[in-house]
């Protein structure tokens, strides 16, 4: 059981990261190379706001705000007028804002570790099957489960959810029915950046807040849009959980093999099915 | 490209080069290869201070003044290489750095060629002064054998009948673990379990379940940087600590700072530690948090230290032949180091000395809200492997 809520718990971090970059891919065709650093600066600016204010709940409201802000200026600024140049370009952008926002952070923050705890509230552990679980744990699963189904419910189910949709699919029809497609785009990255500024936040309490720190995880976090399939919040939970179940069970039986069965389920995906598991398929005219 | 170009160039080229050699005599200069970003920014940052603050203290050497030239080797082994001959070629008379072991056993090959010295002073792996070893290079700061030999002693001392082992899955982490096998076989003692991690791992949630469940008496961490901040963070969170004793051959100050009250009680070798109390070191200290308005870590004592005990000899010497640098640099003895008395082995350029103890502690002004604190000290006999034959 306890290895079940652990994966879980894995899981959830990943696909709140995971979740910014799919959308910003699927609805803008964006690989946003410096997603990663925007999980990083949400991490740190929790930092911040903890410190100021010394509530974890304040700074997982503000600390999304403020990156989302951030997002907002990237791709107002940076990002849109590459929009009709070549992917490449906006690779190596995206590229460049991760050099950006890490000096920024080093800077600001300087380069020794940094700490957030977990609120008071869900300090405590609880015993699972003979394991011990921490509560935080716990909310990092309910937490995660609010925001799929949140995201799943706005992009399925409401008129804003099927503006982005279409606007993704052909922004020129959108645009003829007085959509405002740069502001709709503007929005998605925001909404992405904030996800991974969520990602940071929850992620605090977990680990040592450092420069790079979102180096290793930006890496799971590609492995799981490319096994769920880009673009589709669905794939990135079904990615999400793959992985978190497949880290949980290699700590248990072997932990030297963990990155091993990860990519080995990666090269998998890519042999069987290269376009993800649940690829969103494009209508051709 | 035109000729005209081309040589335009090289007469360029060779101005500055001239320029450079002219500066060597005018001045003894360090070449600083450190990581100043990248995954290990924090430790050449470390380095960097604690040499700045040698050489200020030492202010001239053989008649001149020393000048330190920096380069960033972005803690990516090939780009140490590149910058360690790019600091030779502007003039540099010894060299100093790396950060990372694998960033070290770059250069070292570098250093033999050109006959320059490189002092070591933060990179661990035995190999360093055993297998990869060269008449140039000269470690100042600890091993990973002995960290290893000092965490059997405190296995020892502490009567644990048991032992877990969590290790990175690297050179270094497995090296440490087989060690310390072998050394436990030999003291009767159990290991209950071995999980090797990956670097960067970002949970240990199960593995801490699994120490916690093992009935081991302590659990010996071999990790490095965020890793040990992040298996401590999440151990903390689970009360691990008050089931087994968690100790460490690599935790230090940011540790305990990225992990706050639950470092407490927690045990680990020192490379290096402020709160030693030694006559050089209480100076050191002091001038430090004058400088720096901090306290030093592991890195900048140890560059503090290596870079001031290496450049007094030199000055000794009166010459500017760095074969009679390295002469005299084996078997000599700082006139005063944080640690006590030290000795260069000229066997295998490794210093040996008295062996550091800390466990976690929470402070109060002025210093740090939580680090660690030396707690005993370990003699150097037995700590360091015995002599290479050849």
């Amino acid at each position: 059981m306890a290895l079940v809520l652990n994966g879980l718990s894995i899981g959830m971090l990943l696909f709140l990261l995971a979740a910014g970059l799919t959308l910003v891919f699927g609805l803008l065709g964006v690989v946003n190379f410096a997603h990663g650093s925007l999980y990083m600066l949400g991490a740190y600016a929790a930092f911040e706001v903890v410190r100021w204010t010394d509530s974890f709940w304040l700074a997982l409201v503000i600390a999304p705000l403020l990156v989302g802000l951030a997002g907002a200026v990237m791709e107002r600024f940076a990002l849109r007028p590459l929009y009709a140049r070549d992917h490449s370009y906006q690779l190596l952008l995206t590229f460049g804002c991760i050099l950006v926002i890490e000096e920024f952070t080093r800077m600001v923050w300087g380069v020794d570790f940094k700490a957030v705890s977990p609120p008071a509230l869900l300090a405590g552990t609880t015993e699972v099957a003979g394991s011990v679980v921490t509560d935080y744990r716990l909310f990092i699963i309910v937490f995660g489960a609010i925001v799929s189904g949140l995201l799943f419910y706005v992009i399925e189910k409401t008129r804003v959810g099927v503006v982005v949709r279409a606007a993704s699919q052909n922004s020129a029809m959108v645009s003829c029915l007085g959509i405002d497609v740069g502001k709709v785009r503007t929005s998605v990255f925001v909404v992405g950046a904030m996800l991974a500024a969520l990602s940071g936040v929850v992620s605090a309490p977990l680990l040592p807040l450092k420069l790079g720190m979102s180096f290793s995880i930006i890496i799971d976090c590609f492995i799981v849009v490319v096994l769920g399939g880009l673009g589709s919040i669905r794939g990135a939970i079904f990615g999400a959980l793959v992985i978190g179940m497949s880290r949980a069970l290699g700590q248990v039986y072997a932990a030297d093999l963990m990155l091993l069965l990860t990519y080995a389920l990666l090269i998998g995906t890519l042999i069987v099915r290269p376009e993800g598991l649940f690829s969103v398929r494009r209508r051709s005219a | 490209m035109q000729p005209k170009t081309v040589i335009s160039g090289i007469a360029l080229a060779a101005a500055m080069f001239a320029a450079n050699a002219q500066e060597a005599k005018e001045a003894f200069i360090v070449g600083g290869v450190v990581p100043l970003s990248g995954p290990y920014a924090s430790l050449g940052t470390a380095m960097r201070k604690g040499v700045d603050l040698a050489i200020e203290e030492k202010g001239q050497v053989l008649s001149k003044p020393v000048r330190v030239l920096w380069e960033d080797t972005e803690t990516k082994p090939q780009v140490s290489v590149q910058k360690a001959n790019k600091l030779i070629a502007s003039g540099a008379s010894m060299l100093f750095g790396d950060g990372a072991s694998i960033q070290t056993m770059a250069i070292m090959p570098v250093a033999a060629q050109r006959k320059v010295p490189l002092i070591v002073t933060g990179s661990a792996a035995d190999a360093i002064t055993g297998a990869n070893r060269n008449a140039f290079t000269f470690r100042t700061s600890s091993q990973i054998h002995a960290e290893t030999q000092l965490a059997t002693e405190f296995v020892k001392k502490r009567k644990m009948k048991a032992i877990y082992i969590v290790a990175v899955d690297q050179q270094q982490g497995r090296a440490a673990a087989d060690t310390m096998k072998a050394n436990m076989d030999k003291a009767g003692v159990k290991i209950l379990g071995v999980d090797f991690t990956p670097i960067g791992n970002q949970d240990y949630s199960l593995v801490i379940d699994k120490v916690a469940k093992s009935g081991a008496d302590g659990v010996l961490v071999v990790t490095a940087g965020a890793d040990s901040s992040t298996f401590l963070k999440q151990a903390g969170q689970l009360k691990l600590g008050s089931k087994v004793k968690i100790f460490g051959v690599g935790f230090d100050d940011n540790d305990a700072m990225a992990v706050g009250k639950d470092i407490a009680g927690v045990n680990s070798v020192a490379r290096y530690h402020f709160s030693y109390d030694t006559p050089a070191n209480r100076k050191f200290v002091e001038a430090y948090r004058k400088k720096y308005n901090e306290y030093p870590d592991a890195m900048a004592g140890n560059a503090y230290d290596g870079m001031k005990w290496f450049l007094e000899v030199v000055d000794k010497t009166g010459s500017w032949n760095s074969e009679a640098w390295v002469k005299a640099f084996e078997n000599s003895a700082p006139a005063a180091s944080v640690f006590g008395p030290r000795q260069m082995r000229a066997c295998d350029h490794q210093a040996v000395g008295v062996g550091l103890w800390t466990e976690g502690v929470q402070n109060s002004a002025p210093l740090p809200a939580y680090s660690f604190k030396v707690t005993d000290t370990f003699q150097p006999t037995g700590l360091y492997p015995e002599c290479p034959k050849s």
